[in-house]
């Protein structure tokens, strides 16, 4: 076990010690990750606002004054305009070339119509609307009237027919858990992100650092010392691990930094909804897995004969875990059955979903670490001889 | 006792890929690198082991120095075997061949230290060591320059110092002065004839007539994995039509040419 500690101390210096790698593999992934999302955030946040902000522009024929009012009663600006002087045909055209939002055409005996209702001569009238859906401010403003013209017609309803009209009253209070919605929305994509940057992060350097060594035949010099391979493969998974969790907190960081951003709801969704003892699972959670991919990729490492091949070979292992993790994606909810969270990176998605949406029990943490502690022994075994072995270590 | 290095009738068959049959021009599956090798190397002397490429010099060091197991045979380095006490035999020994590179980012004085940790040495021991080395190499300018940043002569100098930081009884060099200017090499010889004089064992392979014949007490000709002969530099220029090592070394080669 000594000379493991050694070998660790030997591979951390060599990335503390190099500016490159301490920017590319702590400091970029945190980093990118905060920009790039707080920039999506941004771009889907001006959208909404956009639509908002937009004043909408409406051509009407014979449109009843309340209408108006009451689409002007809601918070957004609209301008009407009396249509009459327009052919139908153009106003078509503008529609479609998002210059007006809406037309909306009444019959010219509109209300009338609908105070003589009870007259058998009366046809009920028809409204004509013409929108564009493949428009967003038009579609927008589609709803907006749409919902005016309902309340209009529930209001006509009322005055004809008073509360027998209803076959029930309706009372609706919006009533949520404002913390488990946020976590349900934080674990439908924390756990993919993490995986893939546990991933990335290890990926950098596993290959380099084993199939890399192979390569430039320095790990043959260490080989002839009288270490032993097993002291060789824990220093090698436990430097990396290290390193690849430095490269996981990291992006881990930059996630929590922008979530509120990216989500688009920086009053209300926070990372402050978690307490201490969630961050230290979430913690516990990475550096298990980290022990997992690190094994699985300094297995193939020590397998390659070179970097690029090291690189070819991870791959297939990557695409599972990623696929797994994305699977959880839409609909985060964790799996019941206790035996799954043996499986290695599905557990660890998993117990991410149950420690964001605060449904984690210890079982399910424990399953977790004593199963990873398990694959990362068999894998060091693993690995320790493939070190000892000429055909991988000495072949042409 | 005596540090001796016995190897007795070594064999290693590699199989060959068909990148390699290629690479060879031949339809063989498997190619005999060592074929029944065997020699003694003794203590306070030089055994040099003179071959041509590819004639199974560097996989018999290889042997010896634990990094591939023989199919068949023995070694023995200072009274341990191979095959049970390979840590042991890795401790006492210094194994330099090409192939064994240093790490491009680091120093030689924070590699010697680093190897000479793994090797267990104490903290005043290896500055011992390194002080000792590094003068007799002329390393010190250099100690604090990334490896990266040295030249060939340089690099390979460390790389000497390095396999020699733990004062090893059997020293065991593959071609230690192949690409190195005459008086690098110089430097590197003189060494080895320093430590044969403080009673250290000695192999060394090459393919250069002249060292062998400057250096060595004893020689052993490996052509395609066969030792045809193994005695001491003095019996074999005794020997019956011995005109020089050149010519009995191209003598054997055109002898052997195309029989395998
Ligand atoms: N791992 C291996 N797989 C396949 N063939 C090998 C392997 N190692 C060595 N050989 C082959 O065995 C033969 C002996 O090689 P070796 O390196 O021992 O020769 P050498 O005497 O050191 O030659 P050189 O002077 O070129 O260094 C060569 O034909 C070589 O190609
Ligand atoms: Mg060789």
């Amino acid at each position: 076990m000594r000379n493991a500690f050694i070998i660790i101390k030997k591979e951390l210096r060599r990335v503390f010690t190099d500016k490159r790698l301490i920017f590319t593999i702590i400091i970029l992934p945190g980093l990118a990750i905060y920009l790039m999302y707080s920039f999506i955030g941004n771009a889907i946040g001006n959208t909404i606002e956009d639509v908002e902000e937009h004043t909408m522009s409406i051509y009407t024929e014979h449109m009843p004054l309340v209408l108006q009012e009451a689409i002007k009663d809601t918070e957004s600006d609209v301008i009407f305009t009396d249509a009459k002087s327009v052919p139908l045909s153009l106003l078509k055209e503008k529609i479609k070339a998002g210059d007006i939002d809406l037309y909306i055409a009444f019959p010219p005996d509109f209300t009338e119509r609908i105070t003589a209702y009870e007259d058998a001569a009366t046809t009920i009238p028809t409204v004509t609307i013409i929108y564009n859906n493949g428009e967003r401010y038009s579609e927008s403003t589609y709803y907006k009237v749409q919902t005016a013209l309902n309340n209009y017609a529930s209001s006509i309803n009322y005055d004809r027919f008073g509360d027998a009209m209803y076959p029930f009253m309706q009372e609706t209070t919006i009533s949520v858990d404002e913390d488990k919605a946020s976590g349900q929305q934080i674990a439908g994509l924390l756990p993919l992100l993490i995986i893939m940057f546990l991933f990335t992060g290890a990926m950098s350097i596993g290959p380099d650092s084993i199939a890399g060594e192979k390569e430039r035949g320095t790990i043959a010099t260490l080989l002839v010392t009288p270490i032993n391979r097993s002291d060789l493969a824990i220093g090698k998974v436990l430097s990396l691990s290290i390193i690849s969790l430095l490269s996981a907190i990291s992006s881990f960081t930059g996630i929590l930094l922008s979530l509120p951003k990216l989500l688009n709801q920086e009053d209300t969704l926070t990372a402050n909804i978690y307490q201490l003892q969630d961050y230290f699972l979430i913690f516990i959670t990475l550096l298990a897995t980290t022990f997992v991919i690190v094994g699985m990729i300094s297995m193939v490492s020590a397998f390659a004969k070179t970097i690029k091949e090291a690189s070819m070979l991870i791959l297939p292992f990557y695409f599972l875990s990623i696929i797994t993790a994305m699977s959880t994606m839409f609909a985060p909810e964790p799996a019941s059955d206790l035996v799954l969270y043996l499986i290695p990176i599905y557990n660890t998605i998993n117990v991410l979903i149950r420690i964001l949406t605060f449904d984690v029990a210890s079982i399910h943490v424990i399953l977790l670490v004593v199963s990873s502690l398990g694959y990362t022994g068999i894998l060091i075994y693993i690995i320790n001889k493939l070190f000892s072995s000429e055909k991988i270590m000495f072949s042409k | 006792m005596k540090q001796n290095l016995i190897v007795e009738n070594i064999t290693k068959t590699f199989k060959l890929s068909k990148k390699q049959q290629k690479l060879k021009h031949t339809h063989k599956k498997t190619i005999t690198a060592c074929d029944g090798i065997s020699f003694t190397a003794h203590q306070g002397e030089i055994y040099g082991l003179l071959g041509p490429n590819g004639a199974g010099k560097t996989t018999a060091l290889r042997i010896i120095s634990t990094l591939i197991k023989p199919d068949s045979g023995y070694v023995e380095v200072g009274g341990s075997d191979i095959f049970n006490e390979s840590k042991e035999v890795r401790r006492k020994i210094a194994f330099l061949t090409s192939e064994l590179k240093l790490e491009d980012h680091f120093t030689p004085n924070y590699l010697f230290t680093y190897f000479a940790k793994l090797h267990n040495l104490d903290e005043k021991l290896i500055n011992q060591r390194k002080e000792a080395l590094f003068r007799r190499f002329g390393i010190n300018p250099f100690k604090e320059v990334k490896v990266s940043d040295l030249s060939t002569g340089m690099k390979q100098k460390t790389s000497i110092a390095i396999s020699l930081v733990h004062d090893p009884e059997f020293i065991i060099f593959d071609e230690p002065t192949n690409g190195l200017d005459v008086l690098t090499a110089k430097n590197v010889t003189d060494y080895l004839l320093e430590l044969k004089n403080q009673g250290k064992t000695i192999i060394l392979s090459t393919h250069i007539l002249s060292v062998v014949e400057k250096l060595c007490d004893r020689v052993g000709i490996i052509i395609n994995g066969k030792m045809l002969v193994n005695d001491t530099l003095k019996n074999i220029s005794h020997s019956d039509n011995y005109i020089d090592l050149e010519t009995l070394f191209f003598d054997l080669i055109e002898e052997h040419k195309g029989v395998e």
